[in-house]
């Protein structure tokens, strides 16, 4: 059993003495520039430099054959993205998709976390293995549900089979795949949100239950008045979290579908590597990649002002 | 609590198989003979434990029942050299994030000081970059440096997913511990005392939570190495493994290797699972 | 056999060409001399058999050969890593990438070698045809194949009635059968060369317009060659394709399989037809990997050939290193893309023996063993002829892929035909489109 935090006393230091001589402190300001101060320095160093190298190369054209040649190219770039189809297609995708994973990967959370605030048999093993999705690196899990999903080989077909049905579930189809895609998603991300709304249960006092029995609440009403109020906060964040995780999901997507049946589930981030990293198109696709960052945050600033505003930290 | 009931069983069995379900298809072509793998429509169990694949990928011949050699898989001794690297990346990653992140959350999280709120922004900018898009300045970057294929380049470039994400999530629960500052001044300790003596014991189920999702993120990183470390020395397990995807197909490998790489985030979560009884002495995310 | 006679023609032609060089090549030296290490990447195929060969080089010739496989979108990674003068010195390359390579000046020809004359008199000559570019040698043999043969699955074929007698001549057939299978209760009766990799769906496209009778591209002024009429090769061939999509009897998922799922859902006996490399034929055929072992064949040269020629070379990168190591490289590629320190052209002969990878070199082709090993990996005594006949008829898309612009040109096909399948495109627009990039490519380089 964990000790209550506030009332950890950690042993006396031995020079306590030459402690309280000390009577300067550091102020507020001082300390938190010594502590920041490099970090901050590290992250503009390597967060900073390839952003302002994308920035300059999204103003640029460049040409790698026959000798590295750079012109600047103005807007150019900017301008080519909003006529591409592609861009357009694929913003479509990425919107459909973050969508579905979000939605799907709240609501899973919630009901595991839910389930998980019961006392349950075996609660160590099974909370293991409903976390173990989290660690499963996406190119993994991109590979289990190819495998899952895919007729050949998939699940489906193995129980019509089994029935002794001769049909096949084709799931990897243009209709479907960013549906399969979501739910991968949501898959291994529902065990993080899981946790976390665990923790926030787990503050709620159990008096506020029985009270709420007395009360001769319904489980519904229970669940509004007494469950819901002291996670909505922990609800809003994740909900942005996923939706920036899922904005900027590329490795689980390329593994899955490689962006097909043909651009079926091209998503943003499939666009710009293939813009970037295949044709080598670097100005294009560095524009697009602003593009992608600017909905990222545009999406999470609308959700802070439709929701997040309303909701106070307890 | 309250009373559990059949629906509980039911609600717990069906959640237990999502979770497992997509592991268990995987793991299981592990164990199937390469004839197996073929069949249509797909076994849902293996007939026999074929376990030749969990040898070869680990470079060793497995001789099977009937007295037919497998040979070890080529690409042993890179998923060797991957895992060994992997090792490597994770655990620096970790312990230069925690280093990093903690005494930062803390500033961020319970002190006030000029520019805070813009340089909250900045971490939270760092969070949403898309790794495709500083993919090729990355890459150009690390060539003129010479860290590309190199274990240093792919640390540092871990470090910028790891440090803005896990310093985002501490500065939530660092924000609710009980404020012990000034108690903590009349005891004597000094700013990094209160930190190391005081603080970070309090927090260590969120720190430890924090520790795992570091690692993982390391341990996990794909996109970056398949640009910056594939086919070097410094190739990571992800992108070793990666390599059973094309061209010559041996599912059963590939499964055996993917098995492999969910062995220590397995323990992971073991370990993960029993801090979140005690994160919930504290609401985390405020 | 008119093939043994040209065979013996040519390898006496070869040996007294090759005598002038015999004792420069005897003298030749292998060793490693520099004490730096060589770096040699190539795609995972087989790996253990690279291993060892690289493994036997080291150990004999003293090498400090670095071997490892680069996943992934392999003609983009290379690319990237050859303009950034990486770690980079013996690289597998396609012909087509290696012609843009060589073009972006960033791989030295074969033609550096000492012993090249010797080689090249041993080439096969469509192969030294294919792989030359500005008259020169780009590198040496790898392999030499076929993409594109048509596997037939004899077990389902013959339930449905069909024999020997049958087999489609030409593509149009190839459809008409392809329906009628159907009509007998095959539900998917073919597996089209439609995946997702770079060789995949746009090199499909590329051989059946090709066995067609069409040529894509101008094998010289690379001019775009499609026509829109309707008995053009691409007309009927994107016809056929939208045909066959409408009627259902392909999965779409097709189109997100990485090779290994495409080879292994044709091993799985579903279907009856698949365009397929040749050498593939072992793995179909191998008892314990397939569901229709011992009865997979391909279809015999009808009226055009099939599929077109799938091939690589090891190519020497001219990246910043001491004259030392650039002669280590040379050694070592010498060493292992053609005879080794015995005379043998030993890793070459072994390919053709581990996975019936053929060779671009008449020796190894001509040699005993080889018919040997196919013989072995055929279903039927006779597909030993059919197997050498389709591979020699192969035709090689020069239009299109002795250009620099090769690899931007696939990529654009493969994205264009998957759009045209998946969003119902338009026969005449999408071939149109075609010779327009064609066109804007050759201006971008100024071709």
């Amino acid at each position: 059993m964990a000790s209550e935090p506030g009332l950890v006393r950690p042993a006396a230091p031995l020079d306590r003495q030459a402690r309280t001589r000390r009577t300067r402190e550091l102020s507020d300001g001082h300390f938190a520039l010594l502590i920041g101060l490099p970090v901050i320095a590290f992250l503009i160093a390597v967060v900073g430099y390839p952003l302002i190298y994308s920035i300059w190369m999204s103003l640029h054209k460049i040409v790698f054959f026959g000798g590295y040649r750079a012109t600047f190219a103005g807007l150019d770039n900017y301008a080519s993205v909003l006529h591409d189809e592609q861009f357009w297609w694929s913003t479509w995708v990425t919107i459909r998709f973050t969508i579905e994973s979000v939605l799907l990967t709240m609501v899973l959370g919630l009901l595991i976390a839910l389930l998980l605030n019961r006392r349950l048999m075996l609660g160590g093993l099974i909370r293991t293995l409903i976390f173990l999705p989290w660690c499963v690196s996406l190119y993994g899990a991109g590979l289990m549900f190819a495998y899952l999903a895919r007729s050949q080989t998939g699940l489906g077909t193995a129980i019509l089979g089994l029935l002794g049905i001769d049909a096949t579930t084709d799931f990897l189809s243009g209709s479907s795949i960013i549906e399969v895609l979501a739910i991968g998603n949501a898959w291994t991300m529902a065990p993080l949100v899981a946790m976390f709304i665990l923790a926030n249960l787990k503050t709620i006092p159990t008096r506020l239950y029985d009270l709420a029995a007395i009360d001769r609440l319904s489980a519904f009403e229970t669940f509004r008045y007494v469950t819901l109020p002291p996670i909505r906060f922990s609800l809003f964040v994740f909900t942005s979290i996923t939706t920036v995780l899922s904005m900027k999901l590329f490795d689980f997507i390329f593994v899955l579908s490689g962006g097909g049946p043909g651009t079926a589930s091209a998503t943003l981030t499939y666009q710009v590597y293939k813009r970037s990293f295949k044709e080598l198109n670097l100005g294009l696709g560095s524009a697009m990649s602003f593009y992608l960052l600017f909905l990222i945050i545009g999406s999470t600033l609308l959700l802070f002002l439709l929701w997040g505003r309303k909701e106070k930290p307890l | 609590m309250r009373k559990s009931g059949p629906w509980l069983t039911l609600a717990t069995l069906l959640l237990l198989i999502w979770s497992i379900l997509p592991i268990y298809w995987m793991v299981r072509m592990a164990f199937l003979t390469p004839a197996e793998i073929t069949q249509f429509p797909p076994p849902i169990f293996p007939t026999r434990f074929n376990i030749a694949s969990f040898f070869n990928v680990l470079g060793f011949d497995h001789t099977l029942a009937d007295g037919t050699m497998v040979r070890a898989s080529g690409q042993a001794n890179q998923v060797l050299r991957g895992l060994v690297n992997s090792v490597i990346v994770a655990v620096i990653v970790t312990v230069i994030t925690l280093v990093i992140v903690v005494p930062l959350a803390y500033v961020f999280a319970r002190l006030e000081f000029r520019f805070k709120n813009l340089l909250l922004n900045a971490v939270l900018l760092a969070v949403a970059l898309p790794p495709v898009s500083t993919l090729i300045p990355f890459y150009a970057m690390f060539v003129q440096l010479k860290l590309a294929g190199t274990l240093t380049g792919l640390v540092l470039v871990d470090l910028t997913l790891t440090v803005p994400f896990v310093a985002w999530m501490l500065i939530g629960y660092f924000r609710n511990l009980p404020p012990v500052e000034r108690l903590a001044r009349i005891d004597g300790y000094s700013r990094f005392g209160t930190l190391f003596f005081l603080i970070v014991p309090m927090a260590k189920s969120g720190v430890a939570v924090a520790a795992v999702i570091a690692f993982l993120f390391a341990w996990n990183e794909f996109t970056f190495a398949l640009i910056l470390v594939n086919g070097t020395t410094a190739n990571t397990l992800p992108t070793a493994i990666s390599g059973f995807l094309f061209q010559n197909p041996q599912p059963s490998n590939l499964a055996a290797c993917i098995v492999l790489t969910i062995l220590p985030p397995g323990l992971v979560a073991y370990f993960l699972q029993r801090h979140v009884a005690e994160m919930s002495l504290v609401d985390p995310v405020r | 056999m008119k093939r043994r006679e040209f065979g013996l023609m040519t390898s006496a032609l070869a040996l007294a060409t090759a005598l002038p060089f015999r004792s420069a090549a005897a003298a030749e030296d292998f060793k490693a001399s520099s004490g730096q290490p060589i770096y040699f990447r190539g795609w995972q195929f087989a790996t253990d058999v690279v291993q060892s060969n690289v493994k036997r080089y080291n150990d004999t010739q003293a090498g400090k050969v670095d071997y490892a496989t680069v996943t992934g979108d392999y003609p983009a990674i290379m690319e990237q890593n050859l303009m950034a003068g990486s770690e980079l010195d013996v690289l597998y390359a396609n012909p087509s990438s290696a012609v843009r390579y060589y073009g972006g000046g960033w791989v030295m020809p074969a033609e550096e070698l000492p012993n090249i004359e010797e080689i090249k008199a041993d080439f096969l000559p469509q192969f030294l045809d294919a792989w030359s570019y500005d008259g020169k040698l780009l590198g040496l043999s790898y392999f030499a194949s076929c993409r594109g043969c048509i596997h037939t699955n004899l077990l389902a074929y013959e339930k449905a009635g069909f024999s020997d007698k049958d087999f489609p001549k030409n593509w149009d057939e190839l459809y008409e059968q392809v329906y009628a299978l159907h009509d007998k209760g095959i539900e998917t009766p073919i597996l089209p060369h439609w995946f997702g990799e770079y060789f995949g769906i746009s090199w499909g496209f590329v051989f059946e317009v090709l066995n067609r009778g069409n040529q894509i591209a101008d094998p010289r002024t690379h001019k775009p060659l499609l026509t829109t009429e309707a008995s053009g090769a691409a007309y009927k061939t994107l016809a056929a394709w939208k045909k066959l999509w409408n009627s259902k009897l392909v999965p779409e998922e097709v189109m997100t399989y990485s090779e290994a799922a495409y080879i292994d859902a044709y091993a799985s006996g579903r279907y009856v037809f698949s365009p397929q490399q040749i050498y593939d034929l072992q793995v179909f055929n191998k008892v314990g990997r397939s569901q229709i072992a011992g009865h997979s064949t391909i279809l015999p040269v009808g009226d055009h050939p099939w599929g077109i020629i799938d091939s690589a070379l090891y190519l020497m990168t001219k990246r910043d290193r001491p004259d030392a190591v650039t002669q280590d490289v040379k050694k070592f590629t010498s060493w292992y893309g053609y005879k080794d320190d015995t005379g043998k052209v030993a890793i070459a002969e072994r390919w053709v023996q581990e996975n019936m990878l053929f060779s671009a070199y008449k020796s190894v082709m001509d040699d005993e063993k080889t018919a040997e090993r196919v013989r072995k990996a055929v279903a039927r005594p006779d597909d030993y002829k059919t197997v050498l006949d389709v591979y020699k008829a192969t035709p090689f898309p020069a239009g299109i892929w002795k250009v620099v612009w090769s690899e931007e040109f696939n990529a654009y096909l493969k994205d264009t035909l998957a759009n045209f399948l998946t969003q119902d495109g338009d026969i005449v627009a999408t071939i149109t489109a075609m010779n327009d990039k064609i066109t804007e490519l050759n201006e971008k380089y100024g071709i």
